[in-house]
C-alpha cells in the first residue's frame, strides 16, 4: 500500500488537492520563517567579526572583517543574496566552522537524532502504561500519585534534573560519562552511551505531557459504548483496555507524541549544553553567541521545516487512521 | 627582569623541573575547556582560547621564560639590537620542520611577519613602528625600526594575536590548513566536540631544562585532546568523575568541592590577573576627569571583590597594576586613590565636573558572573555618590559590539590576566575602546615604549601608571585568581595563564 494512499471515502482527488495545498502552506510557513530569523539576527546587537577577533581586536580591524564578510552592505541586498543561495539548495558558508552549513548540520544530525530517540522511547515507556493505569484506575491513590508526579516532572527544568543525574550516576556511581560525545575513533556504542543520561533528563520530564494526555484520551473511551459492549461480551479487562478502549485513545496520544519529537528536536539546547553534547541545539547555542548568521538562519530553518513536516505527517496519519477526519 | 615570583608558582616548577627526569613517554590527555576556539589561526583572534589550544602545534620567534622574561624559541637566541635600537637581527634555529616536513627557513619567518603586521591585531599596531622586514641569509631575518620601540620583543613572544611561524606557501586567510612547528600537530578539530593534537614526531626540543614557557619543550605526551564543556558546572563534575585531566578556568565556589579528591586536585594560578572598568574618555559622562575621578572615590574594591570571588583565597586588594613579585610593581600614584569609597569627596568632584544628573551606562556582561556582580556593587557605590546608573547587562558579543561606539557607554566592565609586558594592555593604545588620548598619556607611553634598557623601563612604567591613577581611563579593582583542576596522575603540569602540556606526563 502507498504511505499516502487515499483512505476509504476520500478520492484520489481530493486527496492531492488537500496535500498539494498543505504543502504550499508549508512553502509559505518556511518563507515568513526564513525572512523573520533573517531580520531578526541581523537587528539583534552582536556581531561575529569582533567574537572573532577577540576583546583586544581595534574598531578598524572589525570593520575591515565585516567588510571581507559582506555585513556592512544592507540587509536587503544580503537577505537577496542569500534567499538567491537558499533556491539554490545552499544555506551559505559558517563563518567559524569553515564549512557549509549543511554540512555542519549534517555532522550534528547524529546525536540529536538519537537524543530524540532515546527521550521519546523514555518518555513513552514511563507515561503510556501510567497514563493508562491512572486512568484505569481514576481517583485511586495510584492516580493520585501519577498525576502529582507528572505534575512535577512538567515543572523541573530538564537541565537541572541533567545536573543531578550527573551528580549521581555519572560522578558518583561512575556508570556514564558526565558529558562530551566520545573522543576520535569512539564506537556507536561508546557515542550512544553518552546519550543515555540527557536522554533520561529530557525523557522524564516529556514523558509529564504524554502521560496527562493518555491519562485523558483514556478517560474519554473508557466510558463509551463500545467499552461496555466489550465488556458485556465477557473479554477480559486486559483486552477491554488494550484493544478497544486504548486503540481509539491514541490518536491523540500520537499527535503529543509527535509534537513532543519535534519540540524535542528544537529543545534540546540547554540539554545538549549542559552535557556538552555537539548536537543541532548545542550548534544553535554556539552559533548565537558567536553571531555566526549562516549557521543561525540555517539551523532554524531545518528545524522549522522538521516541525512543519512533522506536522504535516501527523495529519496525513490522521487522515490514514480515523476515518470521521474529513477535509 | 623579574616578572611573576611568588613561592607557590615557584614551587610547583621547582617540583615540575624535579619530577621531569622521571617522566614517561605516552597517554592521552583530555582538557575540558571553557568553549570552542572561535578560530585556530591565532593572528587573527586575541581570545586567550584560541591562544591556549594553538601554542601547542604553532611558535612564535620568542616566547616568555617563568620569570616571563623574553627568551628564544624559534630564533636560535636573542636578537643581535644595533643602530640605537632600531635594527634587530634574528638568527634562526637550524634544523626546525614543519609539520608537513618542509624546513623553516627565512623566506617562511618574513612571510610570516608580514602576514602578522597585515593580519593580527598587535601586528598591525606593530607594523607603524617598522619599517622594513626581511631576509639576510636563509637562516638569518632582519627587522628596521622606524624608531626604537622596546615592546617588540614581547609582541614577538606573546602567544595572543601571536606572531606565529607558518609555511610560506600555507598562510591562506583564512588559515585552512593549521601549519606549525609545535611539540604537536592537529591531527583533527571536530567543532564543539574536540580538537586532537598528536605528538611531532619530527620536533626537537631546545637544549637545557624547561624554563616557563621556554626551554625544552618535550611533546611526552601521545595525544592532547581540547574538549569544549561551556557549562561551568558540568566542568566541576567532569574534573570530579575524572572524566578530564585538566579542566580549565573553574568557579572558584567549587574550591571546597574539589580540593580533597582522590580524582581531581586543584590547580590554583595565583595571582592571574585584574578586573578592570574602563571609562570612555570620548564621549558622555566620563569624558569629564572629574567625574571619572569622582567614580574612583566612590568605588569600594573591598566589598566588589568581596561580592565577586567571596573568599581572600581567591583575590587580594591591590591598586598597583602589577602585583608584587612582578618588576613592574610599583605604588607610584596610588596613594589615597585607591579603595577609598568615600561618597563625600565623590559628591565634590561630582559639583566641579557640574554633573547633570545624566545616568552613567555601565556595560557588563553575565557570561563573567564576577564582571556582574562587581558591576551591581559598585551600581551602589556610585547612587549612593550621587550618580544616576543605567546597568546595561548584554551578552559578551554585544558588549564587545557596543563598547566600539562612544555613543552607546560610559563604563564598561573587562578583566585581563597580568601580561608579561606593559604595552600589551589594551587601554594604553588611543584605539582601544575608552579612547585614552592626552598630552600627558603619550608623553608618559611613548617615553616608555621607545626606552630599550630592561633597568629603566620600570621607573618609567611607573610614571605611565602615575598618570593613569591622575586621569583615570581605567579603574583597576584588584588582583584575582584562577582556579583549575587538574588530575594526580599528570605530571609536569605548571600553573601558567595560558596553560600548556609539552613537557606534562601521565604516571604510569
Amino acid at each position: 500500500m502507498a504511505p499516502f494512499a487515499a483512505p476509504q471515502g476520500l478520492s484520489q482527488k481530493r486527496m492531492g488537492r488537500y496535500v498539494f495545498q498543505r504543502l504550499l502552506g508549508m512553502l509559505a510557513v518556511m518563507f515568513v520563517v526564513v525572512t523573520i530569523v533573517f531580520i531578526i539576527v541581523r537587528i539583534a546587537p552582536g556581531d561575529p567579526a569582533a567574537v572573532m577577533l577577540g576583546p583586544d581586536a581595534t574598531a578598524q580591524d572589525v570593520a575591515s572583517l565585516r567588510t571581507r564578510l559582506g555585513l556592512d552592505r544592507p540587509i536587503i541586498i544580503q537577505y537577496g543574496i542569500f534567499f538567491g543561495q537558499l533556491l539554490q539548495g545552499d544555506l551559505g558558508e559558517s563563518i567559524f566552522l569553515n564549512r557549509p552549513v549543511l554540512t555542519a548540520l549534517a555532522e550534528r544530525a547524529e546525536p540529536t537524532f538519537f537524543l530524540t530517540l532515546f527521550s521519546i522511547l523514555i518518555a513513552g515507556i514511563i507515561a503510556i502504561p501510567v497514563g493508562i493505569m491512572s486512568a484505569y484506575w481514576r481517583g485511586s491513590l495510584f492516580d493520585q500519585g501519577a498525576t502529582t508526579l507528572a505534575m512535577l516532572a512538567a515543572s523541573i527544568p530538564s537541565f537541572w534534573l541533567g545536573l543531578i543525574l550527573i551528580q549521581i550516576l555519572a560522578v558518583r556511581w561512575g556508570v556514564f560519562p558526565v558529558s562530551g560525545y566520545g573522543g576520535p575513533g569512539a564506537s556507536l556504542l561508546t557515542r550512544l552511551s553518552h546519550l543515555i543520561l540527557p536522554a533520561i533528563s529530557l525523557g522524564v520530564v516529556s514523558s509529564a505531557l504524554i502521560l496527562r494526555f493518555t491519562r485523558a484520551s483514556m478517560l474519554d473511551v473508557l466510558n463509551d459504548d463500545y467499552v461496555r459492549t466489550a465488556r458485556s461480551k465477557g473479554m477480559s479487562e486486559f483486552r477491554v483496555i488494550m484493544k478497544h478502549a486504548f486503540k481509539n485513545a491514541l490518536i491523540p496520544v500520537l499527535t503529543v507524541v509527535g509534537i513532543t519529537a519535534a519540540l524535542l528536536v528544537s529543545g534540546a539546547v540547554v540539554t545538549e549544553t549542559v552535557f556538552g553534547l555537539p548536537g543541532v541545539g548545542s550548534l544553535v547555542v554556539s552559533a548565537v553567541l558567536r553571531r555566526d548568521y549562516p549557521v543561525i538562519q540555517g539551523a532554524l530553518l531545518i528545524i522549522a521545516a522538521l516541525y512543519v513536516l512533522i506536522n504535516f505527517l501527523i495529519d496525513m496519519l490522521y487522515l490514514l487512521v480515523d476515518p470521521r477526519v474529513r477535509y | 627582569m623579574k616578572l611573576l615570583a611568588g613561592a607557590l608558582l615557584s614551587g610547583v616548577m621547582a617540583l615540575g623541573a624535579g619530577s621531569a627526569l622521571a617522566q614517561q613517554t605516552g597517554g592521552i590527555v583530555n582538557v575540558a575547556t571553557i568553549g570552542e576556539p572561535p578560530t585556530l589561526d591565532p593572528m587573527v583572534s586575541t581570545a586567550d582560547l584560541v591562544g591556549i589550544v594553538t601554542q601547542h602545534f604553532f611558535e612564535t620567534l620568542f616566547t616568555f621564560d617563568k620569570d616571563w622574561n623574553v627568551t628564544p624559541l624559534l630564533a636560535e637566541s636573542l636578537p643581535e639590537i644595533t643602530d640605537g635600537g632600531k635594527v634587530y637581527t634574528i638568527k634562526l634555529r637550524s634544523g626546525v620542520t614543519f609539520h608537513d616536513g618542509s624546513a623553516m627557513t627565512a623566506d617562511d619567518v618574513v612571510a610570516s611577519l608580514k602576514r602578522w603586521m597585515d593580519l593580527a591585531s598587535r601586528g598591525k599596531q606593530t607594523a607603524g613602528n617598522i619599517d622594513k622586514v626581511e631576509v639576510v641569509d636563509p637562516s638569518t631575518v632582519r627587522i628596521v625600526l622606524k624608531s626604537p620601540y622596546a615592546p617588540l620583543l614581547a609582541l614577538l613572544a606573546f602567544n595572543n594575536s601571536a606572531a606565529v611561524i607558518m609555511p610560506a606557501g600555507k598562510m591562506a586567510n583564512p588559515l585552512t590548513e593549521p601549519v606549525g612547528t609545535g611539540p604537536y600537530k592537529l591531527k583533527e578539530r571536530k567543532p564543539d566536540q574536540y580538537i586532537q593534537l598528536v605528538r611531532y614526531d619530527g620536533y626537537k626540543p631546545r637544549s637545557g631544562d624547561a624554563n616557563g614557557y621556554g626551554g625544552a619543550r618535550k611533546p611526552l605526551l601521545d595525544e592532547v585532546r581540547f574538549v569544549p564543556v561551556p557549562d561551568p558546572n558540568t566542568r566541576i563534575e567532569g574534573a570530579i568523575s575524572g572524566q578530564f585531566d585538566y579542566v580549565d578556568s573553574l568557579p572558584v565556589e567549587s574550591y571546597d568541592r574539589i580540593k580533597n579528591l582522590q580524582t581531581t586536585k586543584p590547580v590554583l594560578l595565583k595571582p592571574f590577573g585584574w578586573p578592570v572598568f574602563v571609562m570612555n574618555t570620548k564621549q558622555g559622562v566620563m569624558a569629564n576627569i572629574d567625574s571619572r575621578m569622582a567614580v574612583r572615590m566612590a568605588l569600594s574594591m573591598e566589598d566588589m571583590l568581596a561580592a565577586a570571588f567571596g573568599s581572600k583565597e581567591f583575590y587580594s586588594l591591590d591598586g598597583a597594576m602589577y602585583p608584587k613579585g612582578y618588576v613592574w610593581h610599583s605604588e607610584a600614584g596610588t596613594e589615597g586613590k585607591y579603595n577609598v569609597a568615600d561618597p563625600d569627596k565623590a559628591k565634590a568632584l561630582l559639583k566641579k565636573a557640574n554633573y547633570d544628573g545624566k545616568p552613567v551606562r555601565i556595560l557588563t556582561s553575565r557570561q563573567y558572573e564576577f564582571h556582574y556582580k562587581m558591576a551591581q556593587v559598585a551600581a551602589e557605590y556610585l547612587k549612593q555618590a550621587g550618580f544616576s546608573v543605567d546597568m546595561q547587562v548584554v551578552d559578551w558579543a554585544t558588549l564587545t559590539q557596543r563598547r566600539a561606539d562612544a555613543a552607546l557607554w560610559d563604563i564598561y566592565i573587562t578583566h585581563s590576566p597580568f601580561l608579561p609586558e606593559p604595552a600589551l594592555i589594551g587601554q594604553l593604545s588611543e584605539s582601544s575602546p575608552g579612547w585614552w588620548s592626552t598630552p600627558a598619556r603619550k608623553q608618559a607611553v611613548d617615553a616608555f615604549n621607545t626606552e630599550s634598557d630592561p633597568k629603566k623601563r620600570p621607573a618609567l612604567w611607573a610614571e605611565v601608571q602615575k598618570v593613569m591613577y591622575v586621569e583615570t581611563p581605567s579603574i583597576k579593582i584588584g588582583d584575582f585568581n584562577a582556579l583549575s583542576a587538574q588530575s594526580p596522575k599528570l605530571d609536569g603540569v605548571v600553573p601558567a595563564p595560558w596553560p600548556y602540556f609539552w613537557n606534562v606526563s601521565v604516571k604510569k
